[in-house]
């Protein structure tokens, strides 16, 4: 109902108000055969004027056909049939008994499908003003967190310079080669950061922002595999191709950036020489890809919490810019946005499993 | 013979530092600019083996720069973008360039570009197109119609050869998934580039004998296909 209440032109409104008329007035005539009373036959009336103001789009027209409902019961029921007279003095305060009542009936149902539409615009106004201060928090904390973590290795990066440019011949080399990989490995940590920004803002608008594309699995396993193996070079990171080709609908850069976050997670959180391995299978309509790596894996009490934004896990590492919480909340996001799970959980002997969920895609051909 | 001269073309100077530090200590020569009109006039003056191009110049679009090139040389361009978004690279694709790097990118990198570009050039035959195409151990026999992959014969469907085909006459070039799809369905509507993408992984799969055998083609997620001169070891 509600749905043709809302797509309800003039016209369509006119065609049910001379459909329930007719429809009351045929109602009436059986009703008439079959020698019914007057008050039945008024009750088709009244029933058709009900259904007019629930399905028409405007009061005009329940008022309207109140008026029209009193003048054809007059016309077809009440004796002489056929004409607008009337013989007996009684018929008068029926037929405004019948127009008071169609009226106040249609007047009530009109009031009734208001309010339906009001809480309704309320109930969306009021989520959409719930989910804007929820943003709104997440958009000041990520703020604060991101002010510190940029700092961070800015500071670190301007003071090494700074070193190197004043005294860099006081130091030895072993000293030097330090701080040029300081510098090196924090401006690495910055742009990841960035990127991660980067993505989040494209997140932050909502579904419309992302370009959601037919992509092929395997593709971006690869790739993103890749680009984290060019930063590690002391981690094996293993893509296990699929046995059958996967597609998945995806925005690309996203779901690589969604891998970049879980790799370099696992780098930076299992000692040098571990593994990485990324594996995909497609289960039903939904794809599993999995992150698994054989350090130390994640302590149960963490569980819970590692994809809550700022998390940092290990609370008594130092410098907070560890805090790759960020990178894993950006994950949870991304798989949300793609409507997929995401969960960690252990590995055998001992490790991290990161399992995501991504809706899969049939395979089409147009060749 | 000479050592290969590069154009720089970058508005940034620690960046243009940074590239040109890499290319002096690498032995390249190289000539810089730092708007998009010096860029044109350069090249068209000095006749640079390759162009590395930054996309946000101050006076002229690069894309822009790219097509006035082109209009009169086939230099190899290698785009060099601080906007990491994928359409501005695609468009700079689209437009004639070969390749691109996205900023921060690595010195190894920047150097590994080069070195693909520069077997390019040496590589191709300036002359008439040759009807059998070699790379590795794959080799396509254009006027037969057949592809072989260490000598054992290789079977296609009609569309992965024309995918096959029209990859190694740009071998060493980005091809945009919009160019591909337009050459070989005539159109680059959504369908064409879902399919576009099984093809190619059924294509790549056939190429692939081992875990260890080299990929002959590179996908780059969301822009598009390369396939990449690997190096000689048989013959």
């Amino acid at each position: 109902m509600r749905h043709f209440i809302k797509r309800a032109s003039p016209l369509l409104d006119l065609a049910l108000s001379l459909f329930f008329l007719t429809a009351a007035t045929l109602l009436g005539t059986l009703f008439y055969r079959l020698d019914f009373s007057d008050s039945t036959i008024m009750m088709s009336y009244l029933l058709g004027v009900l259904m007019i103001a629930v399905g028409t789009s405007h009061r005009i027209y329940s008022l309207l056909c109140s008026v029209v409902s009193v003048l054809l019961f007059n016309y077809f029921f009440v004796d002489p049939r056929f004409s607008l007279q009337v013989l007996e003095p009684g018929y008068p305060v029926v037929f405004l008994a019948l127009f008071v009542t169609s009226f106040i009936t249609s007047t009530l149902a009109v009031r009734l499908k208001d309010a339906a539409r009001q809480a309704e615009e309320n109930a969306r106004e009021r989520e959409a003003a719930a989910i804007q201060i929820e943003n709104e928090r997440l958009r000041s904390t990520l703020l604060r967190a991101i002010s510190h973590d940029l700092r961070t290795p800015l500071t670190s990066i301007s003071g090494n310079a700074s070193n190197l440019l004043s005294h860099g011949e006081n130091f030895d080399e072993a000293t030097r080669q330090s701080l040029y990989r300081s510098i090196y490995e924090d401006s690495l940590w910055l742009n990841h950061m960035v990127e991660n920004l980067l993505a989040s803002t494209r997140l932050e608008n909502g579904e419309a922002k992302l370009s959601f594309s037919t992509e092929v699995l395997e593709d971006i396993l690869e790739e993103a595999a890749s680009h984290v193996r060019a930063f590690s070079p002391n981690h094996q990171i293993v893509v296990e191709a699929p046995a059958e080709l996967i597609l998945v609908r995806a925005d690309a850069r996203l779901i690589m950036q969604l891998l970049i976050n879980l790799l370099n997670n696992a780098v930076k959180y299992t000692p040098e020489g571990s593994t990485v391995r990324i594996t995909a299978e497609k289960r039903g309509g939904t794809a599993y890809v999995t992150v698994a790596d054989n350090g130390p894996g994640v302590p149960d009490e963490d569980k819970p919490k590692i994809f809550d934004m700022f998390y940092t896990g290990d609370q008594s590492v130092s410098d907070g810019r560890r805090s790759l919480g960020f990178g894993l909340a950006l994950c949870k996001t991304i798989v949300k946005a793609h409507g997929g799970e995401i969960s960690v959980s252990d590995n055998i002997p001992h490790g991290a499993v990161f399992t995501f969920s991504l809706p899969a895609e049939e395979v089409p051909l147009n060749g | 013979m000479d050592k290969t001269l590069i154009l720089v073309v970058e508005d940034d100077l620690p960046v243009q530092n940074l590239i040109t530090v890499t290319l002096k200590a690498e032995g390249y020569r190289y000539l810089t600019a730092q708007t998009g009109q010096a860029a044109v006039i350069t090249a068209a003056t000095h006749n640079p083996d390759i162009i590395l191009l930054d996309l946000g110049l101050p006076d002229l679009d690069g894309v822009e720069v790219i097509r006035r090139v082109r209009s009169w040389s086939n230099v190899p361009i290698i785009v060099i973008s601080a906007r990491s978004e994928d359409p501005d690279k695609i468009d700079a694709l689209d437009a004639g360039a070969d390749d691109y790097l996205t900023k921060p990118f690595s010195v190894a990198e920047l150097l590994a570009r080069l070195r693909v570009t520069l077997r390019r050039l040496n590589t191709a035959a300036p002359d008439a197109a040759p009807s059998v195409f070699r790379n590795g151990a794959l080799s396509i026999d254009y006027a037969a119609g057949c592809v072989s992959l260490d000598g054992e014969e290789i079977r296609l469907t009609p569309i992965e050869y024309k995918l096959l085909c029209l990859l190694s006459r740009n071998v060493g070039k980005v091809l945009t998934h919009k160019y591909i799809t337009q050459n070989i369905w005539g159109d680059s509507l959504e369908s064409s580039t879902a399919s576009l993408r099984v093809f190619m992984a059924t294509l790549r799969k056939k190429l692939t004998r081992s875990p260890d055998s080299p990929a002959y083609i590179q996908t780059h997620v969301g822009i598009g296909y390369r396939m990449v001169r690997v190096e000689e070891n048989t013959e």
